[in-house]
């Protein structure tokens, strides 16, 4: 009983009536030029929350593929209330900041406790971090409008105008990660691991780790996006080239591993691909140069994703037999 | 071909989503990959249906797709935070922050990004999703800098400076965070490349990356500490 409450696929329905619930009020408001496709986008997303566990895969992944058609043909859009002004009519203080510091607390608890009666502590910080969302709604109707209906109402309104507001994207890593399994299914993996071991003669290690950050880095340079590198580069490179010859116990694989993403960073620091972080920002600063926030973080990556290189070498080498 | 297809797609600026699902479709295509697997209805149809469509054996690339979609499902449940961030925001969440910020007194502007990245750091720790870009850094983080240098020779460079802090900060902050988009995603592939790892042993290994860059933005801010003191004192 108890394993059942406190599961991920609770966490998911409970994930799936919100996003529903997002749905319905997207449908209702006017203010949204593309109210209509943005709501059928997030009901679907909704439905795949809830039935994702026990719907067909390929009914999953047909209304995986009308979401992205609704989204490639422009019809998810954002509401114009998002604009409004702060509702400040008391100043609630420091007292604001709990709602979002409930999230963390609660991950962190229910991640204990789940180790604690010999559970997984990955599936404990995520079941934690659903549960916690659900504190910090109650948290957050205490410090402002008080725990009424209609505050509730105002408040699922809040986090659906936040949602349009950061839109199909929101969708992103997990579309990302789908990749990487079809890629692995593909044999792409294979196809890049047999390229890179050709410019690599030997196995030597010092060039593996170069070759693998090398093409985290280039590869989030051409995508302005290192969620869309990585699993490119881990099915290709640092799974088969890596992990794999090295074993657990010559390479530690979360270190490995994240160690790859970061290096991927530096190359989202050099790209005007990444256009949020790169080029808005010069323009919301009125820059003369737009290439300007690039120019001067480009010795910070540089310097970094050596660290990242002689680190992962480093780590390996102290470990591998 | 799927990978030249993403290449190609976001040189076209193509919707992201689009190039993705794009390129996993062309990818299980050239692979030979039928659409369906002949499981469900689908099984009736197997003799009669094109290969491409479905056959008996192979696993379809919609099916894979549908999978792989709702066993990540762990990557969006952000979204169940919304309501309170929201909510919170509409409050004076920020205005609050912004407050807080006010409060440093830093003498220089090394001294002021500094703290803001640390800021940041903190936020990414927290589990917090946000573009500090338009709430802290041009309202606040960029005047506030601007109003410690005395001359006016080096702005461009100062404003520039208070952006890379914020992208310091968000971008390694953010693995800190056992839940946060990054932790998940590297979980996620690695899952499905056959490895377990587990989300508190990735976020233990961001603590030095996070340690190292934090170091090289404070000599980075420190040089421009220098710079700016002697175009100052000219």
């Amino acid at each position: 009983m108890m394993e059942r409450l406190f599961s991920l696929e609770t966490v998911y329905a409970m994930t799936g009536i919100v996003l529903l619930l997002f749905g319905i009020m997207t449908w209702r408001d006017r203010s949204n030029p593309r109210r209509q496709g943005s709501a059928i986008f997030w009901l679907i997303l909704g439905l795949i929350f809830i039935f994702g566990g026990i719907m067909p895969h390929w009914v999953t992944g047909i209304l995986v593929l009308v979401m992205v058609a609704i989204d490639g043909a422009g019809r998810v859009g954002r509401s114009s209330l998002a604009e409004r002004e702060t509702v400040e009519r008391v100043s609630r203080g420091a007292r604001i900041f709990w709602p979002v510091l409930v999230i963390p607390v609660v991950t962190v608890i229910a991640a204990l406790l789940f180790r604690r009666f010999g559970m997984d502590g990955n599936r404990g910080a995520l079941v934690g971090l659903g549960f916690g969302g659900v504190v910090a709604m109650l948290v957050a109707l205490k410090v402002t409008s008080g725990l009424r209906f209609a505050g509730m109402l105002a408040m699922i309104d809040e986090g659906r105008l936040l949602n349009e507001a950061m839109g199909a994207v929101n969708i992103l890593p997990q579309l990302l990660a789908s990749l990487g399994v079809i890629f692995t299914s593909a044999g792409v993996g294979d196809l890049i691991a047999s390229g890179v071991r050709q410019l690599v003669p030997g196995d030597q290690l010092f060039l593996l780790v170069v070759a693998n950050c090398l093409g985290m880095a280039l590869f989030t340079i051409v995508m302005g996006n290192s969620f869309a590198a990585f699993p490119v580069i881990a099915s290709g490179v640092l799974v088969p080239l890596l992990i794999r010859p090295f074993g657990p116990d010559g390479v530690d694989p979360a270190l490995a591993a994240i160690v790859t993403l970061t290096a991927g960073s530096s190359g989202t620091l050099m790209t005007p691909m990444a256009a949020n972080f790169n080029i808005v920002p010069a323009a919301l600063l009125n820059l003369r140069d737009q290439y300007g926030v690039i120019r001067f973080q480009f010795p910070f990556a540089l310097a970094l994703w050596s660290f990242h290189v002689v680190w992962l070498w480093w780590c390996i080498r102290a470990t591998a037999p | 071909m799927g990978i030249g297809l993403v290449l190609l797609g976001m040189r076209l600026r193509w919707r992201t989503t689009v190039v993705v699902v794009a390129a996993a479709l062309v990818t299980g295509i050239a692979a030979g990959l039928p659409l369906f697997s002949a499981t469900g209805i689908w099984e009736e149809l197997a003799g009669g249906a094109p290969q491409w469509v479905t056959r008996r054996g192979p696993v379809g690339i919609i099916d894979l797709l549908g999978k792989a979609f709702a066993e990540n499902r762990l990557m969006t449940l952000f979204i169940l935070t919304l309501p309170a961030v929201g909510m919170a925001e509409r409050y004076g969440l920020q205005e609050e922050a912004g407050r807080l910020i006010r409060r440093v007194r830093a003498a220089t502007v090394g001294r002021l990004l500094v703290v803001y990245q640390i800021f940041r750091i903190l936020h990414g720790a927290l589990g917090i999703r946000l573009n500090g870009h338009p709430s802290f850094v041009r309202p606040l983080i960029a005047p506030m800098a601007l109003g410690v240098t005395t001359g006016g020779i080096r702005t461009e460079k100062v404003k520039s400076a208070a952006a890379a802090a914020e992208n310091y900060g968000n971008f390694y902050g953010q693995n800190l965070s056992p839940v946060q988009a990054g932790i998940l995603l590297v979980f996620g592939v690695m899952q499905g490349l056959g490895i377990q790892l587990s989300v508190w042993d990735l976020v233990r290994h961001t603590l030095p990356i996070v340690g190292f860059s934090l170091l090289l933005a404070g000599l980075q801010f420190w040089w421009l500490d220098r710079q700016l003191r002697r175009n100052g004192g000219e």
